[in-house]
């Protein structure tokens, strides 16, 4: 981090030491105070999975009255299957997703952002055009294309079309980091004499950790939050994911389990919290800090 | 094209580009698959009847799963479209005939006698669960409206509860009083209750009118959208309900209910959510019938099927889904579990066996549908395409007029306008 | 362009002659390599179920039972008689309008503050990203009902300046602003392009403008704003794209209706009402049609008017 280059800055002057400091301690009174902003929806879950449940509803403190982690118990068990199989399929799919996008997202953006080839163009509009039509048109005629492949009730149509490539939305992310990169670096290694593949392996990939780890993120959550494929594509309780798990205890007609509901909410974003925080180091590790000379 | 499967299938097979594979045999013989929504308790009491059959029919499995409400329907519309339904799906009233009439469920006239021992049920629940005069359905509980209500904040400012005799001019004037005398904030008597079907419902039936025809047009001219609403009007200026801005945040469903919100005493629902309304309310909750138009006359009430189970056309084993059905309807051993969460059990001899063995929450309901009585009249015509537009169009109009959008006399001739194009429509 | 995807048909039915392939193939074979798996599910996957729903936009088509034929007349409905279509085309303009520009600038400020660096700043990243992990939860739709009902936490914060305020979540004239302000506070996946933006841009660059006594607000508009419009147009876009197909939030916070009085009635809110509720598939995939048409009249437009502002490096 020693090239940060904020830091360079604080170096230049005495006086400005102290007025540096303020703002430094006001930034983060600004920052914590918006934290709380943040964090209370989740500070009101908390409260929520361990009130009694006469409580929820009817608006009021945030104090819960009497304090009961019952729930947790009841929610994890309640389902017939516990949610420990639910997390661990969740966890299956969304590792499968990560590496289904990053290798094939990857791809495509390398050749859209750096290869030249009749029809780019075309095929980037139509690439773009994927991401704009709303999934509930086609979700029969879909459902009826993996039917006939036999994939109904597995967890393929969830994976397979991350390994196609399927998701837009990164694909483009990647085409326009790739872009970034700067192009005398592939002009040099094709002096060299290396080919497309090298250049994508060695050159592309290494410079693109922040875009990477982006990536894997966004899928990693979104895989986990992703609930309507599910809905869709897996029929049976012991291959249920968190999500479907959690719309199982609720039935707004009828008796409901809300603290169990609440309780499982917490626990179903401990993971991605964590992933979260670990990936985000990869981040950090962009171009700015291998210290790389344009 | 030959018929929409085939196109279908066919497009998808070129799409993907030749991908061979032959088609699964998701329909198995000796598996049985069981959809239902419902909350987790309704789910045990489910599972543990499946595994009570499978273990009287040996070599029967059931591979039980569920939903909650919002999410049943697009998987089951998905399923159906796609070939793949379940074998026995739980229905309920509106989607009935919606499945039935286009021929995704498998008629159960057959079976009746042999298989399937229907005969010691309620003969209007039957009718209820057929469509142009074949059994679709098995009625699988019975309910009706009723109004929820806050049993503290009625004692809390020393007045009655609404009781089986209260007229429309009754419930209006001790609403409103009750709002004035109650010492909560931002509480009133009742929640506005304008835009609730059923509860248009009944005072259609009370007047002797309907929502609907059994020729499938509305049963009702606009002169009555305009006098409900009026009534409504009324009440609202009076401050008998909730305000506008807040009655919107009722979503008729029991935790967004205005006694569940904490916010009115009276609420609109059904008598088999009284269990649902008390576990999450900290004040007990009673439930009554709703009000009346006149002293004499009936009650507009009608025992409504809470839900179905039906067999899908595409079953590979009819007789098995119906030899399930039979044993959940009718075991002694599957109703104990059951209870009444799906509502009264149709079974007479089941729901004298069970009655005793109800807690008092349980009981309560049971006696309120039982004891309807002459508030109850014949079930209605079955609701035609497009009843579910015309429900959430109600519900708009009501709140058009409530935030002062529109008047009553204006919004009765354009109700009935846009209820009749959403029917021509289909 | 045409002649060039000629050519390739021509080549894949095996018609043209050698040299005329191999020069094809050199030129273009790699580029096509690399997007083998794109292509397969292109056309495995996405093409297929999406031309049979433009088919359907063109039929009554109610699930169950076979497709028939209108030709139009959805698309004619749509225009002439349908007060919802109109409805909902203001709600998901107005949404797109205010939450897009709000949610953008709000996640590159964020982000560019937790730029520096200074303690803590993975942890207050990740309490940003917290809204966005809860995603469209049951939790959000209750807390959301509860944060903006009339005597919510909201209103009690205004009530310390003397502020009245309405039940903002269940009052037609604002029930739209509490989904906006949902998805502004939402700003997660925004401001994590917007970090990883920030870390592309060379360090040596501020270097030299810190030398060159350029001020923090000279860098960031001189250095840090033009480095980052790949990544401003590439949000920018697709959080577009994102706005005028947002359902979730909608669909949870009215419980599926839209309400009070259409206030929220979202165009695929609406669209998945027509497809599931009513059971109108076919009108249901016109209605998408004609919403891919706008968004992609709005993408072909910003990559039009990209060139003049955002700036590659290649």
């Amino acid at each position: 981090m020693t090239t940060e280059p904020h830091r360079l800055s604080v170096v230049r002057g005495g006086e400005n030491r102290l007025a540096r400091r303020i703002l430094s301690i006001s930034i983060h009174a600004v920052l914590i105070a918006c934290s709380i902003l943040m964090l209370y929806p989740l500070i009101w879950m908390l409260a929520a999975s361990v009130r009694p449940q006469t409580e929820i509803f009817q608006s009021g403190s945030i104090i819960p009255s009497a304090i009961d982690f019952s729930s947790y118990v009841r929610g994890w068990f309640g389902l017939r299957i516990s949610f420990g199989t639910f997390f661990w399929n969740s966890f299956v799919i969304a590792t499968l997703s990560i590496v289904g996008n990053l290798i094939a997202c990857s791809l495509a953006a390398f050749a859209f952002a750096r290869l030249d080839f009749a029809g780019r163009r075309f095929w980037f509009a139509l690439m773009l055009g994927t991401l704009m039509l709303p999934y509930h048109v086609t979700l029969i005629p879909q459902y009826v294309l993996f039917l006939n492949l036999g994939w109904v009730n597995t967890i393929l149509p969830l994976v397979v079309p991350k390994f196609l490539a399927a998701d837009a939305f990164f694909i483009f992310l990647m085409v326009q980091f790739f872009r970034g990169i700067p192009r005398e670096l592939d002009e040099a290694a094709m002096m060299d004499g290396c080919g497309p593949w090298r250049i994508y392996w060695k050159i592309m990939l290494p410079l693109s950790m922040p875009v990477l780890a982006t990536a894997a993120i966004f899928t990693f959550i979104w895989t986990w939050d992703d609930f309507f494929g599910p809905l869709i594509y897996l029929n049976d309780m012991r291959s249920y994911t968190v999500q479907l798990g959690l719309r199982s205890f609720v039935d707004s007609s009828a008796q409901s389990d809300w603290g169990g509901l609440f309780a499982m909410s917490t626990l179903s974003l401990v993971p991605v919290f964590f992933f979260f925080l670990f990936f985000q180091r990869l981040l950090i590790e962009g171009i700015a800090t291998t210290g790389m000379k344009r | 094209m030959t018929n929409r499967r085939s196109f279908l299938i066919g497009s998808a097979a070129l799409a993907a580009l030749g991908a061979t594979g032959v088609r699964p045999a998701f329909a198995q013989a000796d598996r049985l698959r069981l959809l239902w929504w419902g909350s987790q308790d309704r789910a045990d009491r489910t599972f543990a009847v499946a595994d009570l059959f499978e273990a009287a029919n040996s070599g029967m499995t059931v591979d039980g799963e569920f939903l909650g409400w919002g999410d049943y329907w697009p998987r089951v519309a998905t399923q159906t479209a796609g070939g793949n339904a379940p074998d026995v799906i739980q229905m309920d009233y509106r989607y009935l005939f919606e499945y039935a009439r286009r021929g995704a469920l498998a008629p159960l006239e057959g079976y009746r006698g042999e298989a399937l021992h229907v005969d010691d049920f309620d003969q209007a629940q039957i009718e209820g669960g057929s469509v142009d005069g074949s059994l679709y359905g098995i009625s699988l509980g019975a309910n009706s409206s009723a109004l929820m209500l806050n049993v503290a904040a009625f004692e809390e400012v020393g007045m009655d509860l609404p009781g089986p005799d209260t007229t429309w001019e009754e419930f209006a004037a001790a609403m409103t009083e009750f709002s004035q005398a109650t010492p909560r904030q931002n509480y009133a008597g009742t929640a506005d209750g304008s835009g609730v079907e059923p509860l248009f419902e009944n005072w259609l039936r009370q007047r002797g009118k309907a929502l609907y025809t059994a020729d499938e047009q509305l049963g009702f001219d606009a002169a009555d959208v305009t006098e409900w609403f009026q009534m409504w009007a009324d009440m609202r200026a009076a401050g008998a309900t909730v305000p506008p801005d807040v009655q919107a945040l009722d979503q008729y469903t029991i935790e967004t209910g205005m006694v569940s919100l904490g916010r009115a005493a009276t609420s609109f629902a059904h008598s088999n959510q009284l269990v649902g309304y008390q576990a999450i309310n900290p004040e007990p909750i009673t439930l009554s019938n709703y009000p009346r138009v006149g002293a004499d006359g009936s009650g507009g009430h009608y025992r409504k099927p809470s839900m179905f189970f039906s067999v899908a056309s595409q079953a590979a084993n009819p007789e098995g889904a119906v030899a399930f059905i039979d044993f959940f309807v009718n075991n002694p051993e599957a109703a104990a579990v059951l209870g009444v969460e799906r509502g009264v059990p149709e079974s007479a001899a089941v729901r004298d066996a069970l009655t005793p063995t109800l807690d008092e929450l349980g009981q309560r309901a049971v006696a309120y549908v039982a004891g309807l009585g002459d508030l109850a009249g014949a079930l209605p015509p079955p609701p035609p395409a497009g009843a579910g537009e015309v429900d959430f169009a109600l519900r708009r109009v009501s709140e058009e007029i409530a935030f002062g959008a529109t008047t009553p006399e204006a919004a009765g001739p354009a109700f009935i306008d846009e209820a009749a194009g959403i029917l021509a429509r289909g | 362009m045409t002649a060039r995807a000629d050519a390739s048909i021509d080549i894949a039915a095996g018609r043209a002659n050698r040299s005329v392939l191999s020069r094809f193939w050199e030129r273009n074979g790699a580029g096509y390599m690399f997007l083998v798996p794109w292509l397969i599910g292109f056309f495995g996957l996405t093409l297929g179920p999406a031309l049979i729903s433009l088919y359907l936009s063109f039929t009554n088509f109610d699930l169950l039972r076979e497709p028939v034929w209108v030709g139009t007349a959805n698309y004619v409905r749509m225009v002439t008689a349908d007060p919802k279509f109109a409805a909902s085309m203001r709600v998901t303009f107005s949404f797109v309008l205010f939450s897009v520009p709000l949610k953008l600038c709000f996640a590159l400020l964020v982000a560019v503050a937790l730029n520096r660096g200074m303690r803590g700043l993975p942890l207050y990243r990740a309490v940003f990203y917290l809204p966005s992990l809860l995603g469209a939860s049951v939790a959000i739709a209750v807390l959301w009902r509860q944060l903006f009902a009339a005597d919510g936490l909201v209103n009690m914060f205004l009530a310390n300046f003397g502020i009245v305020g309405p039940s903002w979540i269940s009052n037609p004239n604002y029930s739209l602003w509490t989904l906006i302000v949902l998805s502004v506070w939402q700003f997660g996946s925004p401001m994590i392009i917007f970090l990883a933006g920030l870390r592309q841009i060379p360090a040596d660059m501020y270097e030299a403008a810190s030398l060159d006594g350029a001020s923090r607000w000279r860098q960031f508009y001189k250095i840090t704003l033009p480095l980052l419009t790949p990544v401003i147009f590439f949000n920018a876009v697709v959080q577009t794209i994102e706005a005028f197909k947002a359902f979730t939030p909608a669909f949870i916070i009215s419980g599926g209706t839209g309400g009070p009085i259409n206030s929220t009635l979202f165009y695929t809110l609406y669209l998945y009402q027509e497809a599931f509720a009513y059971f109108r598939m076919g009108y249901a995939s016109a209605l998408a049609w004609v919403l891919v048409v706008i968004v992609a009249l709005f993408t072909g437009f910003a990559f039009l008017t990209s060139k003049f502002w955002v700036h590659y490096d290649d």
